[in-house]
Formats: structure tokens, sequence, C-alpha cells
């Protein structure tokens, strides 16, 4: 029972969707519209749950084992919850403020604001240290070792130097070679790596539909 | 020089140094950036699942919607995502599969028929060769190129014959033009996270320091 | 000789990401002067929303998390402008939670610009009447299926917790037939989700701005119809950026408006050129020292 109703509800709730695309009955459509609207959304709301609840599980394990660096987990939880506490109370926003006040004199420390100042630098820069292992990785790893490494570099060049308008001073007609290499042999390589991908991802949506794929069940 | 008088600018910069403090070596102050950005991150999508997602669909509608049929309804699939929390309960943690059920369910089935049109049936028809390509010739060209480039390419992955005959010359030129196609994803990649550090060094230099305009 | 070939492939790390700065740097603070030259299909996209009925709505999904907000905000904003220059309305959305705040950020921004040059209250650009910001929901399946028939339905309240339903620009956006183009701005496969799902059943025209890493792989799309046009990471924003300002010159429009994706070609250009260098250097350095070995 606890991995055959699990199942059931997979093939149901999955042929349901696929029939909803072929049928324009408006019965079967609000159906649809229900399903998605109300069902669906509700139910990725809860899933949240899963994240967050997993999250705060990890760092309150760290805590209470003093593994290495268990104190930055307190950076999490606390912050975790001081923004949540925010971004539920003081409103989304700063026009229209929630019960809790979100600022002192000038300074704000709205949910928006600590958004803007705080979440997108962190994250953007996070990224952006991403050009410096690249380079790095360019500089130590990549090997012209045979004829299809140095294609591969040829490639990479024509297309570096073409990108940037620099690529039309040295060679007039790069940013248009490097065009047409995106543009007819990489749209033909991609075309077809993307016709393998989608039928084996159909073959494995077609395998979790009818039972056969079982990983997503989890043990027990 | 117009350094900024803005404390959260200040902050924002601050925290940007403080993760770009990484490329020197680990050091606490990147340690406590790092897991502030989980916090934050979280902290931020319980704001807006709350607001934007439990109030409109479910407390609000539960509290107002005059019809019992509908308040039952919803309170119904409310508790049926309310299993997500036995996930953290080992002894009826098997519950947690069953909101898992229903959304992966009715994702892959909605997705089928849709991906066969779009990612196939489509892709399929833009390869073929049509009488209008064939109009000009550098058009005709390129589509005969993209043509013999996705049947080759196709042909590299097939690893059910032994790569003799006419497999073997059609997987060396599938390799031709995917090396082409990786090169060109590598050469785009390298543009990309440039990018991102040209961002945030625009934001230090400009917003923060105010060295450009 | 050999010593400084091989000293030479064991350099310390930290160097390499301290001539990546200082490459990168420099041009910001001494810029050369460049003007972007439109690809086609960023051209295909401008032309596209340039010639777009006047009954017809843009709109833009913002599809990406602040990770990516370096290569993607020129271009949400780009489209903001031209959007708003062409007299369209918009309505926005965001499919990524995390990317709901500059969304919200870059229409402030847009709408600020255009208001601080409006002589009339037809010229302001206003939240509710000229652009609505739906704001976010999950899954995103409920929202490109759902958006086809009824948006309101979708989005209840709009991200200012305003009752959709009651804005006046809904009278004239109800659902995909009334948008002449939706514009996926994403950091991931959001674009082709929008294709599988959205195009697939309503036959919407889409646009699609990707992150540079993402756009080699959109081509097909381009090539087979399914997206009206592209625009690549920072460089496809600064064509855009290019193609606007000649347009909304025009009009009269010459506001000297910050352009983020074309100031940051020049060092782009020249870390393109330092990462070339490095690989070259790198090869030399490893074919020298694997024959003075063999």
């Amino acid at each position: 029972m606890r991995r055959r109703i699990p199942l059931i509800l997979v093939l149901v709730t999955g042929i349901f969707g696929a029939v909803a695309f072929f049928i324009p009955h408006h019965s079967i459509q609000a159906a649809d519209e229900s399903m998605r609207n109300d069902v669906q959304r509700i139910i990725a709301a809860f899933s949240l749950v899963l994240g967050v609840g997993s999250i705060l599980a990890h760092h309150f394990t760290k805590i209470q084992r003093r593994t290495a660096n268990w104190q930055y987990s307190w950076v999490t939880v606390v912050t975790l919850f001081v923004s949540a506490v925010i971004g539920l109370f003081g409103g989304i926003d700063p026009a229209r403020p929630g019960i809790l006040p979100t600022h002192i004199g000038s300074f704000s420390f709205h949910m928006q604001t600590l958004y803007m100042n705080m979440m997108v630098p962190l994250a953007a820069t996070m990224f952006s240290l991403l050009a410096f292992f690249m380079a790095s990785a360019a500089y130590r790893a990549f090997r012209a070792r045979n004829f299809s490494a140095t294609l591969l570099l040829a490639a990479a060049f024509v297309l570096m130097l073409g990108a940037v308008p620099l690529g039309r001073m040295i060679f007039h007609p790069l940013p248009s070679f490097a065009e047409w290499i995106l543009a007819v042999p990489n749209t033909a390589a991609k075309r077809g790596i993307n016709f393998g991908i989608q039928l084996g991802i159909l073959a494995t949506s077609l395998k979790i539909l009818l039972g056969i794929e079982r990983g997503w069940l989890g043990g027990g | 020089m117009n350094i900024s008088t803005d404390p959260w600018v200040w902050i924002a910069a601050i925290l940007t140094l403080a993760i770009f403090s990484f490329l020197y070596r680990e050091n606490p102050f990147y340690r406590i950036a790092e897991h502030l950005y989980v916090g934050l991150g979280n902290g931020y999508a319980i704001t807006f699942y709350w607001h934007r997602i439990l109030v409109p669909s479910l407390i609000d509608p539960v509290g107002h919607n005059p019809s019992i049929v509908m308040k039952v309804w919803l309170i119904a699939i409310a508790i049926i995502g309310a299993l997500y929390f036995t996930r953290f309960i080992p002894r009826i943690s098997w519950l947690v599969r069953i909101p898992i059920a229903i959304a992966l369910g009715y994702y892959s089935g909605a997705t089928i028929p849709r991906a066969v049109d779009a990612e196939i049936i489509k892709q399929l028809r833009a390869t073929i060769i049509t009488r209008g390509q064939l109009a000009h010739w550098d058009a005709a060209l390129w589509a005969i190129i993209i043509l013999v480039g996705v049947i080759v390419t196709i042909s590299y992955f097939f690893f059910s014959a032994e790569r003799k005959g006419a497999l073997k010359p059609l997987s060396y030129a599938g390799i031709i033009f995917i090396m082409v196609g990786f090169g060109a994803s590598f050469g785009y990649t390298v543009m990309a996270r440039i990018s991102l550090f040209i961002g945030r060094l625009q934001f230090l230099l400009g917003d923060w320091l105010g060295i450009i305009k | 000789m050999m010593n400084f070939w091989t000293k030479l492939q064991a350099l310390d790390r930290r160097w390499i990401y301290l001539v990546v700065w200082l490459v990168v740097m420099v041009p910001l603070i001494f810029p050369f002067k460049i003007r972007p030259v439109a690809t086609p299909p960023v051209q295909s996209l401008f032309n596209y929303i340039d010639t777009m009925p006047e009954n017809k709505a843009l709109i833009i999904s913002i599809d990406y998390a602040p990770a990516s907000q370096a290569e993607l905000q020129p271009m949400l904003i780009a489209l903001l402008r031209h959007a708003f220059a062409v007299h369209r309305k918009v309505g926005v959305l965001s499919i990524e939670v995390q990317g709901l705040g500059i969304g919200e950020d870059a229409l402030r921004q847009v709408a600020a610009e255009f208001n601080s040059h409006a002589r009339t209250n037809a010229d302001s650009v206003l939240n509710g009447r000229d652009y609505v910001y739906w704001g976010w929901t999950t899954p995103y399946i409920t929202v490109m299926l759902g958006m086809g028939q009824r948006i309101a339905r979708v989005f209840p309240v709009d991200y200012y917790g305003q009752k959709t339903e009651s804005l006046p620009i809904m009278k004239h956006l109800k659902n995909y037939d009334d948008a002449g183009i939706l514009v996926s701005v994403a950091a991931s496969a959001y674009p082709l989700s929008w294709i599988n799902l959205a195009q697939t059943q309503f036959g919407i025209h889409l646009g699609c701005g990707c992150t540079a890493v993402s756009a080699a792989d959109y081509y097909p799309y381009v090539n087979s119809g399914q997206f009206s046009g592209m625009l690549s990471g920072m460089k496809g924003a600064a064509e855009y950026e290019e193609l606007l300002e000649r347009r909304m010159a025009q009009t009269g429009m010459d506001w000297g408006l910050r352009r983020k994706g074309t100031e940051a070609m020049s060092s782009q250009a020249a870390a393109h050129l330092a990462i070339i260098a490095f690989i070259i250097i790198g090869n030399i350095a490893f074919f020298i020292t694997r024959r003075r070995k063999s």
C-alpha cells in the first residue's frame, strides 16, 4: 500500500494531464484548470516545507553535534528566522507596510531593502567567482591534445572574438562567421543532441507514469 | 571619485568583497556571507510563499468563499499538501509520496504530448529542406549542412552497432559537428562568466566608489 | 628555460585571478568607444516588438534569480524601455521567486525614467494602466497553461496585493490572445518550457533573453521559428540597447539613458583576449614540457 497508492496516483494524474491536452470539452478543461490553480498550487506551496525543513534539520544537527564550522550554522538559522519574520509581518511592498514596522527613521530594513542590498549582491558575487575559476581552468586544463580538442578550441576562439565588437576591428567578417557557426553547425549539433535528450525524457516520463521507474519513491 | 554615503550600499559592497575574499583564500568573512545568503534566500521564499500562494489561494478563499463545497475541497488539498511535513516523522514518512505523486504525475502527463510536438515534430519539420529554402543558394546550402549535421550527430550517439562500414565516416563527421557546437558553447560560457564579474565591478566602481558613471 | 615553462604551468592561480580582475576593471574605468552591431536574432526580436499591433501587449517573464542579474537585467530594462517608448502595454511576471525583487526594481527604474520626461498624463507610465506586475506564483505549469485561459485566475492579486481584475489594463490583457509576444528572460531552461507548454497549446509568439551559457543551445529554436528572436547574454543586451537608442532618437527621446550592457563591452573584449592568451600560453607550456620529457 505504501508504494501502490502513490503509483496509482501518479498514473491517474498523469493520464488526466495528458488527456486534458487532447479534449477541449469545457468540463475537462474546467477540471484541468482546478487541478492546476487549486491542487498543484497549494501542494507546491507546501513543498517549501521540504526545502526549509531540510536546511534547518541540517544546520541544527551541525550545531548539536558541534561539527566543523558549526558556529556559522547559527548565522543561517538566525538570518532565516529574522528575514522570515520581517517578510511575513512587515509586508512585501514598502508602500504598503504590514503590522511590523520596517524602518528606524530613514533607515529601512524592509524585505525589499534586505533583498536588493544583501541577497542580490551575495548571489551575484557568488556566481561571479565562476569567471575566475573558468580562467584558471582555461589556463591549466584546456589542452589541444588532438584534432577534436583543437577544433573545439578554434570554434571557441572564433566565438569569443566574434562576440565582441573588437572582433570586427581584428577581421571584419569575423562576427558574421561567428554568427554562422552558431546558426548552422552549432544548430545541427545541438538539434541532434536534443533529439536524443528529448526521447530519453519522454521514455523516462512514461516509465514514471507506468510505474516502471520507481526511484522517486525512495526507500521503504 | 564620489563614494556613496548610503549605508545599504556600503553593506552591499562589504558583502561583495567578503565573497571575493574567497579568491585569496577561504576565511570567516566568506563563510559568514555564504551562510547569510542561504538564510536570506529561504526567508525571502517563505515570505512570498505565504503572501502570494497560501493567503490568496487557500486562506482567503476558505475564509470568505460562501460555498461549503469549495471550502471542503481546498481544505482537503491543504491536508494533502501538509503531508509534506511527514517527511520528518520516520514512522509515517511514506505519506510524503502522495503529494509528490500528484505533482510528478500531472507534470509528466501534461508535458509528454506537448514535448512531442514542440521538441520532436517541430524540430524535425525545421530540419527538413523545403522548396522555399532552395530559392536562395546560401539558405539552401546552410539547410543542407544542418540536415547532414543532425543526421551525423545522431549517428555518433548510435552505440548499438559496431563502428564500421557507413557508420564510421558518419560518426567521425558527427564528432566534427559536436566539437564545433561545444566550442561555440564554451566560447559563450566564457562570455557569460566574465559578464557576471563585470556586473559586480560595475556596482563596486559605480554605485559604491563613484569612479565610473 | 625548461624550468621557466614548468614554473609557468604550475603558476599560483591567484596570479591568474589578479590578471582577470585588472583586465576587467581597467577598461571599465577607461572604456573605449564601442558601437555594437545587432546580430539577426536580436534584430528579429527588436523588429517584432517594434511592429506589434497597437492593441497587443508585451508580456515579459522574469525567469532568473539575482545570480544572473548582471547579464539579464540590462535586457529586461531595454525591453521595458522599448515597450514604453512605442506605447505598448506591458505585463510582467516572474517564474522564479528570487527574481521578484529585481523585476520590481527594473519596473520602478524605467517608469521613473519615462515619468521624469513626461509632459502630460498620457506620456506617463502608470502601474495598473500602462503596465501590470503580476508577480509570482507556482508551479510554473500553472502559470504557463493558466495564462492562456485567464490571467486573473492565475494571478488573483498582483505583486503589490491589488486585485488583478480591478486594474484597468486587465480589460485589454485577459490571456495570451491579447499579447503580441511573450519574452522569457531566463537563466535556465524555462524558455523551453514556455515553448512546450504555452506555445504548443496556445500558439503565442515567444522571444528569449538568455544567458550566454544557454544561448548556443537555443539556436535550434530560433532556426525553427519557435523563438521569434533571441538576446544572448550581455552582448545581446548591448546590441538591443544600440537598436533602441536609435529608435528612441527617431521619436525625439534622446534621453542619454544608461546602457549597462554596452558599458561592459570594453571589459568583455579585453577579458576574452586575456582568456585566449591564457589558453595559448598554457598550451605552449604544456607542449614544450611534454616534448622535453619525451
